[in-house]
This record gives C-alpha cells, sequence and structure tokens, in this order.
C-alpha cells in the first residue's frame, strides 16, 4: 500500500470499472437495506454477498482481512454491551445478580454487530475499488462544485506527503537535542512546539508553491472547464443501477407495509 | 591514535520488508576526514547517514561513533557528537528569531546560558547574520534561510558533522563561503560526512569517498582513485567531474585520467607536452 | 525577428507584509526580450529576484500577487497587465524547481490532461495533446502511473508535459534540475534538448548549473541587484569572469581551465565545454 490514507487497490476488475456514481448508489442502497432491516439473515446475507462481489473484483485477502481486524474490537463491544444495556423480552437465559441476558437482546446485539460491519464493508467496497480522482470525479458529476472536489482531492493528495513531511521535522528536531518531553498535556504540546510550527511553515509554502503552480496550468475557480474523458454511464453502469434501484423500491415497500395486504409473508421476510 | 569517528559493522535496514535500502554496509571513517558520501537518490545515503546519529537503528550489524557503540543510547545523547544537518531548512525552523532558533539545539544539549550567548553571537558572525538576528527565519529568502540551519549547527561543534546537500539551492558564492566555514571546522580536527550530488566538490574538497549504489557501499576510496573509474561510477548513474573527464578524454595522449584541480591538470599536461617538444 | 517576449524597464515589489510598510524592491529596470525558437539561459546569485522574474512572464506577477509594478512585459505584443491571466497561461507556461508542489493530480494523465481542461478543450483535443506531450517528454510509458512513485527526473518531465500539453509559445524553466540527482539531471536536460530540435519554442532557463549553459542556451543573461548585468552570446558572458565572480557566480569549469592556461602562456583559449579544450589540447599535443 502506497501511502495509509488511501484503501485503495489497483486492479481491473469489472468492479473497478464501474462509474464511481454506480458505486456510490450502491453504498447508499446498501445503507437503506442495512438501516431498513434487523432480520439477521438478511444481514448476514449482505456481508456474504460483498465479500462475493470483494473477491470477484480480486481484492486481496490482507486488505479484507485488514478491515475486519480493524472492526473487531467495535463487533465485540457492541456484542458484549447490547445484551447488558437493553435485556428486553423472553426468554432469560442467565441473571447474574442484577444483570439479565435474553435471547432476543442477544440476537439484537448480533444483529447490530452484522450492521456496523455491513456499514463499513459498504464503503470499503467503493473505496477499495475507486482511486481518489475518480471518486472526486464522480463526486463533482453528482454535482459538488469543481473547487470543492479539486480541494477535496489535493487535500488527500497531500496528506501522506505532510505526514512524511512531519517525520522529517520530528528527526530534524531530534537530531538537534530535542526530546518529546513527559508530563502533563500543556508541557508535551509546549515541547511539541518546534515541529508543530516547523510543519505549519513546512505547510503554509507548500500551499504558496501549489497556488502558483494550479494558476501556471490555466486553473481560475469559476471559470468553464473541460474533462478529457466525459465519464458516461456504460450498460454494466445502467444495468447496476437498475438492479439497485429495484431494491430499493422492495425495501422501501415492504418496510412501509405497501404489501402487507397482498402478501403478509414477504413483510415478515424483511421485518 | 584516537577511536574512528564512525565505524559501521554489516550494517542492513529496511523500510518495508521488501525494499532492502541499505545492505550489509561496512565502514570506517578516521576521526578528522573529511567524507563525501555519493549515489543516485534512493541509493542509502539518507539511510546510513540517519544511522550515525541514531534516528535509524540498523535491524542488523553494529554501529560505533568515536569508539562506542551506540545502540543504547537515545538520539538525544548521540547529538553531543554528531551533529546532522537536514537537506531542507524548512523542516527545522520553527523559531520567532535567527536568535532563538540557533540557541534550540545549544539549549537541548543543556550548554549554560553565557556559553549559549557566546557561542550565538559566534555563529552570527561567521555566517553574516548579525543584520537578521531578530528578524523571524521564516520570513528570510532561501539562502539565507539556509545559512540560519549551517549556524545553529555550527553553533553546537560538534565532534562530527553530517551534512545532506548543503550546498544545493545556493549559488556558487555562497556554497563556496559555507565549504570554507566547513574547511575551516576540518582543520580543527572534526569529521565531516557530506552527502552531495555536486561531483566537482567532490573532487575539491573531500578525503575519501564513499559510493552506494542500490544499498551497497559500491567503493569507497580517495576522489582521485574513485574518479579515475568512470565505468564503475557509471554503474551508480554517475560521472566524473569535468576536469577530471577532460583528463580521460586525453588520456591517449598520455594524460593518466585522474586530475581533480585546474592546477593539476594544467601542472600534469605541461610536463607532458614539455617532454614531447624534448623528444621530437 | 520579433522578440516574443520583451521586458521594459520593469521594476517590480511585493506588497509589503505590515501595512503601511515601505515595499522593497526585488526588480529595479529590468530591461530583456527573448526571440522565438531561442534559449535565454538566466543566471544570477540566490535573492536576486530570478523566480520573481519568471512569475511576471505569465502574469502570476501582479495579476494574482498585487504589489508595485511598473515598466511593462509584452508576450506576443500584448502588455501582460492588460491580457486575460488564462490566456497568459495559455501562451507561457511556467514550470517550478520543485516537481512536489507542482504535481497534484492521482495520474500522470490526469496530470497533462488538467491544462487543457482548464483551457475547456474538446475532449478529443485535450487526448491528441496528453498523447504529444508524453511522447515529446519520452514518458508515455508512465501514462497511468501515480506521479508520487516515480524519480525526481521523471516527475519533472511529467511536470514539463503538463505544461507542454498547454502549447505554450514560451517556456519558463525556474532551475528545473536543481533538486535532482545527477541521473535525474541528465533525463531533463535530455529532454530539453529534445524539445529545442523539435518545437520553436522561446524558453526562458533559471539554472545554477554553469557547465550545462554552454551545451543548450543560446544566450546568457545575468541578473543582479534587481537588474540585468550581463546579457549576450555564452562565451561573451562568461568572458567576464571577473564580474562573474564578484556577484558570486560559478565560471563554468572549462572556462577556468582555459584562464588559467592564459595565465600562464600566451594563449587565448576560449573553451566552455569539455569538447571544445579536448578538441585544442588534443590538437595541441597530438601535432
Amino acid at each position: 500500500m502506497s501511502n495509509r490514507f488511501d484503501l485503495y487497490v489497483a486492479r481491473s476488475s469489472w468492479l473497478h470499472r464501474l462509474d464511481p456514481r454506480t458505486k456510490l448508489a450502491f453504498v447508499g442502497v446498501s445503507f437503506a437495506l442495512l438501516f431498513l432491516s434487523s432480520r439477521l439473515s438478511l444481514l448476514a446475507g449482505y456481508l456474504v454477498v460483498v465479500h462475493l462481489l470483494l473477491r470477484a473484483a480480486r481484492i486481496p485477502s490482507d486488505r479484507i482481512r485488514w478491515l475486519w481486524r480493524q472492526m473487531w474490537p467495535l463487533t465485540l463491544l457492541i456484542l458484549l454491551l447490547w445484551p447488558i444495556f437493553y435485556p428486553t423480552g423472553q426468554p432469560t437465559l442467565l441473571t447474574l445478580w442484577r444483570v439479565r441476558i435474553t435471547l432476543p437482546s442477544l440476537l439484537q446485539g448480533l444483529a447490530n454487530a452484522l450492521r456496523v460491519n455491513g456499514l463499513a464493508f459498504a464503503v470499503f467496497v467503493l473505496l477499495v475499488s475507486t482511486d481518489q480522482a475518480r471518486l472526486v470525479q464522480g463526486l463533482v458529476q453528482l454535482g459538488i462544485p469543481f473547487e470543492l472536489g479539486l480541494t477535496l482531492a489535493i487535500a488527500l493528495r497531500y496528506l501522506p506527503l505532510l505526514y512524511s513531511v512531519y517525520g522529517t521535522i520530528t528527526d530534524a528536531q531530534r537530531a538537534r537535542g530535542w526530546r518529546a518531553e513527559q508530563g502533563s498535556l500543556p508541557e508535551r504540546l509546549r515541547a511539541h512546539v518546534p515541529t508543530l510550527v516547523a510543519l505549519i511553515i513546512a505547510a503554509l509554502r507548500l500551499s504558496d508553491t501549489l497556488t502558483l503552480a494550479l494558476a501556471a496550468r490555466g486553473f481560475r475557480p469559476g471559470h468553464p472547464r473541460t474533462t478529457h474523458r466525459p465519464r458516461r454511464l456504460r450498460r454494466a453502469d445502467l444495468l447496476c443501477l437498475a438492479g439497485l434501484s429495484l431494491l430499493l423500491a422492495i425495501m422501501v415497500g415492504l418496510r412501509l407495509g405497501f404489501c402487507a395486504f397482498s402478501c403478509p409473508k414477504m413483510g415478515k421476510l424483511i421485518k | 591514535m584516537a577511536e574512528p569517528a564512525i565505524e559501521l559493522y554489516r550494517c542492513s535496514y529496511r523500510y518495508n520488508p521488501d525494499i532492502p535500502a541499505l545492505r550489509e554496509v561496512s565502514c570506517t571513517i578516521p576521526t578528522g576526514t573529511w567524507v563525501a558520501l555519493i549515489g543516485q537518490n534512493g541509493s542509502g545515503k539518507t539511510t546510513l547517514a540517519k544511522m550515525c546519529n541514531g534516528l535509524l537503528r540498523p535491524d542488523e550489524g553494529r554501529v560505533r561513533i568515536l569508539g562506542q557503540d551506540i545502540a543504547g543510547q537515545p538520539v538525544s545523547q548521540i547529538a553531543h557528537s554528531v551533529g546532522y544537518l537536514f537537506q531542507n531548512p524548512d523542516h527545522q525552523i520553527f523559531a520567532p528569531t535567527v536568535r532563538e532558533e540557533l540557541a534550540f539545539g545549544l539549549r537541548n544539549l543543556g550548554f549554560l546560558s553565557a556559553e549559549i550567548e557566546r557561542r550565538i553571537e559566534e555563529a552570527l558572525a561567521l555566517f553574516g547574520l548579525e543584520p537578521y538576528a531578530d528578524r523571524p527565519p521564516a520570513m528570510l529568502g532561501y539562502g539565507l534561510r539556509r545559512q540560519v540551519t549551517v549556524a545553529s549547527l555550527f553553533a553546537l561543534r560538534p565532534p562530527i558533522l553530517i551534512l545532506d546537500e548543503p550546498t544545493t539551492g545556493l549559488g556558487w558564492g555562497a556554497a563556496q563561503a559555507l565549504l570554507d566555514r566547513l574547511a575551516e571546522l576540518h582543520q580543527e580536527g572534526h569529521t565531516i560526512l557530506l552527502i552531495t550530488h555536486d561531483m566537482r566538490l567532490v573532487a575539491e574538497r573531500a578525503e575519501w569517498v564513499l559510493v552506494l549504489h542500490e544499498g551497497r557501499l559500491l567503493t569507497e576510496g580517495p576522489p582521485r582513485q574513485i574518479f579515475a573509474q568512470p565505468k564503475m561510477l557509471s554503474r551508480a548513474s554517475l560521472s566524473p567531474p569535468p576536469i577530471t573527464r577532460l583528463a580521460q578524454r586525453l588520456r591517449s595522449f598520455g594524460m593518466r585520467g585522474d586530475s581533480l584541480t585546474v592546477e593539476e591538470f594544467y601542472r600534469e599536461y605541461r610536463a607532458l607536452t614539455l617532454k614531447e617538444r624534448a623528444c621530437s | 525577428m520579433k522578440p516574443i517576449v520583451s521586458i521594459e524597464n520593469l521594476y517590480y515589489a511585493y506588497p509589503p507584509l505590515k501595512v503601511g510598510a515601505e515595499p522593497i524592491p526585488v526588480l529595479k529596470g529590468v530591461s530583456l526580450s527573448l526571440a522565438q525558437g531561442e534559449c535565454l539561459a538566466l543566471l544570477g546569485p540566490t535573492g536576486a529576484g530570478k523566480s520573481t522574474l519568471c512569475l511576471t512572464l505569465n502574469g502570476i506577477i501582479p495579476h494574482l500577487t498585487g504589489g508595485t509594478f511598473r515598466g511593462e512585459v509584452r508576450v506576443a505584443e500584448h502588455d501582460t497587465r492588460e491580457m486575460d491571466p488564462g490566456e497568459l497561461s495559455q501562451r507561457v507556461g511556467l514550470v517550478f524547481q520543485d516537481p512536489k508542489s507542482q504535481l497534484f493530480n492521482m495520474t500522470v494523465e490526469d496530470e497533462v490532461a488538467f491544462g487543457p481542461e482548464s483551457l475547456a478543450l474538446p475532449p478529443g483535443e485535450i487526448e491528441a495533446r496528453i498523447d504529444e506531450a508524453l511522447k515529446t517528454m519520452g514518458i508515455s510509458d508512465l501514462r497511468h502511473r501515480s506521479p508520487l512513485e516515480l524519480s525526481g527526473g521523471q516527475k519533472q518531465r511529467v511536470a514539463l508535459a503538463a505544461i507542454l500539453a498547454m502549447r505554450p509559445e514560451v517556456l519558463v524553466l525556474d532551475e528545473p534540475t536543481a533538486s535532482l540527482d545527477p541521473a535525474g539531471k541528465r533525463s531533463v536536460l535530455e529532454a530539453m534538448r529534445h524539445l529545442r530540435e523539435r518545437t520553436q519554442m522561446a524558453i526562458l532557463w533559471v539554472t545554477q548549473d554553469v557547465d550545462k549553459v554552454p551545451l543548450l542556451a543560446d544566450r546568457v543573461a545575468v541578473l543582479g541587484q534587481g537588474k540585468i548585468l550581463l546579457n549576450g552570446k555564452p562565451a561573451e558572458v562568461f568572458g567576464q569572469a571577473e564580474k562573474l565572480r564578484d556577484l558570486g557566480l560559478a565560471l563554468p569549469r572549462m572556462r577556468q581551465l582555459a584562464i588559467y592556461f592564459n595565465e600562464r602562456e600566451e594563449s587565448g583559449y576560449t573553451w566552455l565545454t569539455v569538447e571544445e579544450a579536448a578538441c585544442d589540447l588534443g590538437e595541441d599535443t597530438g601535432g
């Protein structure tokens, strides 16, 4: 991985080739699905489907494991605390002093854990298969102003650089005998003046030259631009979007109970 | 016989498991030597230099500074023996005044305030910085910012000075002035390790040259010997300075091809032509 | 030939940092011109105002910076103060010393496309310009790479390509090789030579590398104390050894050697390159 601020894994899969707008729509529909339903089978099923997607896009499994590792503490916390704090329903499985654990609360904890992981993986699918430039391009096409998109892209681009500059500055000051002192928070903050001030100056200088570089490339805020590869939605995108819309319509429909009369079984399926 | 200033024994380092930055480098730099460290970007120059003041610790191998293994010593302690000037002045300048910037290192190393005062005045004078003493260093021009950082290193007067491309971005005159100051410290017995891309500087100033290539020490020796091997240098994407190149162009006329300075070239060339005239 | 750039008695001071403070002039009456197809090397000590002069050519000074501006800079016969900054950035391309602060896109392709996109060119035209610029700089194979992972020399050639894609008539290079290692320097100089052979672009080349100046430049100008102090063919300017030394500027190594010879014998050597010196000295011993 080139830097720690970017999840993107370069591959040439169908998932990578999808338009960022399609993938943003996927994230949106996923969120709707995950929030609208509490059925364990659906939530678990979602995670299975996402893993199949990632597999199909040839995302290396160590990246996927990485996300699980990141999510593990939160998952554990939800699994443990939910049943303890929301002991609803019957049957009671266990009573320890004043703590009562019930089966529904246990299942609800599990559902919430699955949901949180589902949300993380939905965003992961987008970020792992879309480089930041295309993501920003997608956002711009969805209507955010180009200047904002450019600012975002540049911030993402220079974050790793500033991070490494901060490392160099710390090294430079350590070489001059500087130590990050132990002690109270104000003391430690004051000890970091030599590195933080130098970082701010370096960042200002960078933004200064960046302004010049942008001007040299003819960039003027508010002026019309073109893009060398206008991204039109391709057939695969349109198919995906159609599928996602259908899914969303069914979800919302079932949830609102429009089908409750005609097909009560379907209604149960989603709740 | 004094202890060597720097001893590296089979030092290796990796920033990342797949890419070795330094591979089993061993070298000994006697105290009081002016050493030039040359090689492409990414050849391991900075890695090697950072190992000498503990900013990086070798994955394998040992580093001894002035005879002492520095494995257990914190960087702030090694800083008493090794001064290190980073390539970009903007990676260290932070103080509200030039004077404060110079005082920073001295305070960190625990000098007494009277001594700090004396050394600051001395360094300001040495680099012609008196007019700027109370100005914010970050607002000065590049050349002056460079001088401020060099002055802050000089104020510490460490036995070993490591400088990473100190002349980059300086004009010729300013660069020569800086090198003259370094030469004075060298005269006093300080050890100097200079990372540079300027072969002319290496030819004129260094006593010993380390050539790094892909993390290995490709070769080492006095500049005359190093620059007389253009083929070996080109392996490291380097080439001898113009005077040496000229001498090498004239090898078929009897030049040895290892001149380092204008004077040397002239002397050898004239001796050769006089001999030839005497023969004919 | 009519100059493409002409600077007449240019005075410039940045706006003072403190309100009401006296502005300190950087340029104090610079006059300089540049003809089509010409490569002019600009030398000068640190802080002489070389970068400032570069910024006046594409109108960043004074359009973006403000400050006190007197005299005039004309590009293709138009006063830069009256020109639209967008049009100016198209006519005068500017490449800076530090590659990392002028490459802000995620791929080389996007980097090169950015300028033409700012000019609102049609996509087909942009595509053609990307191809051309990458080819001229010999970096077509880097098209889909991230600028972050390239070597210094490659980065700087990407920066050059990004400017070339705007098809400027004048190229201003502000110490393009100063932060590169020897291999990187060679690759950028090679790209510059290629550019000179293929195009009629006028080039203003700010540099400290006097040994390389005679290999590429038609003319040399020296900026010092806010003025142009010397201006002429490389052989003429480097003939003023005393003046250059007083300004803290280097002489090409071969000119130093020539002077050393001339001082000791009645020779009149004027070498600037190893080639020239080898030619003279080789004949001398050989014959």
